[in-house]
């Protein structure tokens, strides 16, 4: 049986009020579905906050699901987006390409990012395995606006094609490769300008 | 971005080229002409580099997914359905066993997040931290008054057969200052009935006339402690002997000729009517 056919079951059990298979699809989807809420909102405990809305929302509108309107995974995508959303219109946290040099907020006695790439010393293809990497990473990938880093999370974090990104975020697919684009290219030159002025 | 064509590619074109020319999904003949165009224009040369750069970035990130807490499912089930989950919470980390320390730690996080923190949040509020003072610097106040001194306090000696001590020490202080007291009212008493004893007796009412009309000093008489209410027609007794009859005489002559009134007693009168 497909994906998609075995996720149209579970739905339709779900609403038919079983609860077995609403476990079945939190337990299925709420790994996918937290790592995009930390990729985007930056931290674990707003990430599992967001996560928790994202079923809320869904158990509540899971009898308004159609299959023939798209994948399931676009569906959920789509009301991720938009909690996502809503909440950083409300945390009000414009966080457009500022300077590398300011200190996260969420750390606040963690070195800027520029110090945290001082203390690499290591050539660039071997940061790229470490942890700390990951992390600096991150901290970059928060910089940029909500409208790039979203599109980048969902191609290149969540591996979603275009059309699909393009039908949760609303927008046409040639805006989806641009944002995409020039999210990966933003992301690339903060962390370069970085590395150039600690060498 | 310059719209400037090179090689047959615009830059416009270049970016929405972009992302199929990252994936391989361009003709053979289209990344030719890419190719070309990144090879001699300033501006989408760099900007293939730095876009191949940022996805390398994110790949990295891509590799190791950020794993959920372990309580996330539960708190999901909880908040929508309200079916407690029938898997166990190591079922929900693929069978992954916990270590002890990470489990007490989980335990005390959920313990600090429903006690402490609620707790924390309410003493941390302006209102309650004045007030804790100002009870603070009153009990301050009050102590250094009753001169009470925190290194006294220190030595404090709670062993059962010190507190026992201090407790009879105590007891022996308050009945001896009860006695010493009740000592100090005897001897007051005493002083004040040899006084009464010693007093002279006061002059006769005839007398006192007499001494009034001859006072030329100008000077207010004197106070006179008598008894006011003293009736006029109460008989004055004086020392009697033993068995002699007596006989009721009234005052200024003033009185009835009642019979004779015969009491036999034995006993001593004062003169003064305090």
């Amino acid at each position: 049986m497909e994906e998609a056919q075995v996720v149209g079951l579970l739905v339709r059990r779900c609403v038919g009020g079983d609860a077995a298979a609403w476990e079945e699809i939190v337990q299925r989807y709420h790994r996918r579905i937290y790592n995009v809420c930390y990729r985007f909102a930056g931290d674990s405990d707003n990430a599992q906050d967001l996560t928790q809305e994202v079923f809320i929302k869904m158990y509540r509108t899971l009898n308004t699901y159609d299959a023939g309107k798209g994948a399931f995974m676009t569906w959920v995508t789509t009301i991720t987006r938009n909690l996502l959303v809503d909440h950083f219109r409300k945390s009000k946290g414009d966080r457009i390409t500022d300077s590398l040099d300011s200190a996260p907020s969420e750390h606040e006695d963690a070195q800027p990012l520029s110090e945290q790439i001082a203390d690499r010393g290591l050539p660039p293809d071997a940061q790229v395995q470490s942890r700390e990497t990951r992390e600096m990473v991150h901290l970059a990938l928060q910089k940029l606006s909500p409208e790039l880093r979203e599109a980048v999370i969902l191609r290149d974090l969540q591996d979603m094609d275009y059309r699909e990104i393009a039908t949760a975020l609303r927008v046409p697919e040639g805006t989806v490769k641009s944002r995409i684009n020039r999210g990966r290219a933003e992301l690339a030159r903060l962390l370069q300008r970085t590395y150039k002025q600690v060498i | 971005m310059p719209e400037e064509t090179k090689h047959g590619v615009e830059c416009t074109e270049f970016e929405a080229l972009l992302s199929d020319a990252l994936e391989g999904k361009l003709s053979a003949a289209r990344k030719e002409s890419f190719e070309a165009h990144r090879r001699v224009c300033a501006v989408c040369g760099p900007l293939l580099t730095d876009v191949q750069a940022g996805r390398q970035w994110l790949r990295s990130l891509a590799l190791e997914p950020v794993e959920p807490p372990v309580n996330l499912v539960h708190n999901i089930l909880a908040a929508t359905s309200g079916v407690v989950s029938t898997r166990t919470l190591a079922a929900t980390r693929d069978g992954r066993t916990t270590p002890f320390g990470e489990r007490a730690r989980e335990w005390w996080d959920s313990f600090s997040a429903s006690w402490f923190r609620p707790v924390a949040a309410f003493v941390r509020q302006p209102r309650f931290v004045m007030s804790f003072g100002m009870i603070f610097f009153s009990f301050s106040l009050a102590l250094s008054a009753a001169g009470v001194k925190p290194k006294d306090v220190a030595k404090v000696d709670l062993r059962p057969s010190a507190l026992r001590h201090a407790y009879n020490d105590a007891q022996i202080k308050v009945v001896k200052y009860y006695d010493n007291i009740r000592f100090v009212y005897e001897i007051e008493s005493k002083v004040r009935e040899l006084k009464r004893a010693n007093t002279p007796a006061e002059p006769g009412p005839e007398q006192q006339k007499e001494n009034r009309k001859n006072n030329t000093s100008g000077q207010p008489d004197q106070r006179q402690d008598r008894n006011y209410s003293q009736e006029y027609n109460q008989p004055v007794l004086a020392a009697l002997r033993a068995g002699a009859p007596i006989t009721p005489v009234l005052r200024d002559g003033v009185g009835d000729a009642s019979p004779a009134v015969t009491v036999a007693l034995t006993a001593t009168t004062n003169r003064r009517f305090v």
